[in-house]
């Protein structure tokens, strides 16, 4: 059920300042300390002996192609980074960056809007780029707008922007 | 129907000696509960063996004005001297409960882990005083282990009469970290965002206190075992889930079983060109999260005084509510990237191919009556509205509609559970319960 996080490489990709940190810290340890780790483990492996037949080495080679596929999305999204100031985050109109609390389909939710490589629905960061994200981004506090998808229509009314 | 024993083959691997030692005693105990399951069933009676079987539901009711016991979820009704007189269970059954209690007794001696010999020392008791919401209290507090059991009365179904009395059932369970970890995220993306509710002053609310897990399955007795439900949400009784909160266990080899009956289902109804785009895996993970959302939207559906309102109906109106709530709160998760169109599509086709197998294959099963009537309900409902249809013999789901019906659907049902009367209730079961859908396919 868990989706696999990917990175699209559009143009630019927008992120609030604590979530620039957050990848480059992220980018960090995985090239200074989560690579070395798996380099170790392979060679540990290795020494094993016969490499056809060794659960530990697979395992190892899996887990270093998933961290040199992060560190080269990371790599790309921090080339591409567009950081949104805190400055630029309005009262007045949903942007990235902005925290909204939102009644929609009969339920009231709060959330921030970030961008896709910081979205984290289970600490209610929302990617600009989600259907409801995408819908609500310029509509002012009492507005509604339409959150459309091929199956699912919701109505979304912003009640207060933080 | 399912033997009242069911035991799963599953990898122990990662259990230490002494946890492999104590969970053997555990499946020996609830073994033990099968006994006494079936002293209690009766599918020939509405009122299973609950109550003398030529008993009226007027009789109890006029007779529990004057012992309010004869309306216990605990007790047995029987006759003496012409009287109804009400019997507690662990009076009633108290040979054979003896050696349950003992096995969890021995257990709860050898356990390495002090909260959960803790947890079996009163689940021991409570099989021989009665106090069943001190069981529960203790089990619900316990901070999350490795191994899970729980043993005793708990749910209503086989009462058809009154839907009051408890059949005895239980489980044994080895927590599943990994999944149990992605389902408590889903719970908390859930359970965040706070649903309006039709009567906020009937509602029983418990968001906060909602634990969930998933288990792989070792042993199912009893009621449990009937039925063999891919999920578990405990307790029934609503005072102890204002005051407890629930705990929602998922058992993977249920679902394991319930995908392989609901794929021949969707073989024989879907056309070759709409099977090709479900996996497996899709159905697999669609009926898991179809009873997960089910589970958890029962959280926003408990309405204080709907039982009595419902009657014997409530639990038709009820499960079906919590799952087109559970496909409805989906919506808002898709929008928001937490799940892909794929996977809402999944879960509501794993509903529907449910449905269908209780009408083709489970309809002489009276443990999952309600089910079955409430599955005919949706289908038909889809039906109505145009987002199923049958063409040549094979059924074309429209999942568009088929998520407009469901949020209709959802409204209607969670006004009656929140202010309807039995007679609502009936009125939605006369109109769409119709068990003769889809006759070419179905016959």
């Amino acid at each position: 059920m868990a989706k696999l996080k990917q990175i699209n490489h559009s143009p630019k990709t927008y992120l609030t300042a604590i979530g620039l940190e957050k990848l480059q810290i992220e980018l960090d340890e995985l090239k200074t300390i989560k690579r070395h780790d798996i380099s170790d483990r392979i060679s540990r492996a290795r020494e094993l002996g016969d490499v056809a037949e060794n659960a530990e080495y697979d395992a190892a080679l899996d887990e270093q192609a998933l961290v040199e596929n992060r560190i080269s999305d990371l790599e790309q999204a921090l080339r591409q980074a567009k950081v949104i100031k805190n400055e630029v985050v309005q009262h007045e109109i949903v942007t990235i960056g902005s925290t909204i609390m939102v009644e929609m389909d009969g339920e009231v939710d709060q959330f921030t809007i970030v961008g896709r490589v910081e979205a984290n629905p289970a600490k209610k960061l929302i990617s600009n780029e989600s259907p409801v994200g995408s819908a609500l981004l310029g509509a002012r506090i009492g507005e509604t707008v339409e959150v459309a998808t091929p199956i699912v229509r919701l109505r979304c009314k912003v009640l207060e922007i933080k | 129907m399912n033997e009242p024993i069911v035991k799963f083959d599953i990898d122990l691997s990662k259990l230490t000696a002494n946890q492999k030692s104590v969970l053997k005693l555990l499946v020996e105990a609830a073994e033990l509960i099968a006994p006494i399951y079936l002293e209690q069933e009766n599918h020939n009676l509405p009122g299973s063996n609950f109550y003398p079987a030529d008993v009226t539901k007027d009789q109890i009711l006029e007779a529990a004005k004057e012992d309010p016991e004869l309306l216990s979820p605990y007790t047995i009704v029987e006759r003496d001297n012409g009287k109804l007189v009400a019997v507690p269970y662990h009076q009633k059954y108290a040979e054979l409960l003896k050696p349950v209690a003992e096995k969890l007794q021995q257990a709860a001696e050898l356990t390495d882990d002090k909260e959960f010999s803790q947890s079996l020392k009163v689940q021991a008791e409570v099989l021989l005083n009665g106090d069943y919401p001190k069981a529960t209290q203790t089990w619900m507090e316990m901070k999350p282990y490795l191994l899970d059991v729980n043993i005793g009365p708990s749910e209503r179904y086989d009462d058809k009469l009154m839907f009051i009395k408890t059949s005895y059932q239980a489980w044994v369970g080895v927590m599943d970290k990994v999944e149990s970890a992605r389902m408590t995220e889903y719970k908390d993306m859930i359970l965040t965002a706070r649903r309006k509710v039709l009567f906020s002053s009937e509602k029983v609310d418990y968001f906060d206190k909602v634990q969930t897990r998933v288990d792989d399955l070792v042993i199912s007795t009893g009621l449990k075992a009937r039925n063999l439900p891919v999920g578990t949400n405990l307790p029934n009784n609503f005072s102890l889930m204002e005051k407890l909160g629930s705990e929602i266990t998922l058992f993977k080899q249920s679902n394991d079983l319930r995908t392989a009956k609901n794929r021949i289902v969707f073989n024989q109804l879907f056309s070759e060109q709409f099977k090709a785009e479900f996996s497996e895996e899709d159905l697999r993970e669609g009926s898991l999260y179809s009873t997960a959302l089910h589970e958890l939207a029962h959280t926003y559906l408990r309405y204080r005084d709907s039982e009595k309102r419902l009657q014997d109906l409530f639990p038709v109106i009820d499960e079906l509510a919590a799952t087109v709530m559970g496909v409805k709160v989906c919506g808002a998760l898709l929008v928001k990237d937490i799940v892909t169109q794929k996977q809402l599509e999944s879960i509501m086709l794993a509903y529907m191919i449910r449905s269908f197998n209780n009408i083709l294959n489970e309809r002489d099963n009276p443990s999952r009556l309600h089910y079955t009537v409430g599955g005919a309900i949706f289908i038909n409902y889809l039906r109505e509205n145009g987002a199923l249809k049958e063409t040549g013999g094979v059924s074309w789901p429209n999942f568009m509609k088929m998520y407009v019906s469901v949020d209709e659907l959802a409204t209607i049902l969670e006004r009656i559970l929140s202010q309807g009367t039995r007679s609502d209730a009936e009125h939605l079961i006369t109109r769409y319960g119709s068990l003769s859908v889809f006759p070419k396919v179905v016959h």
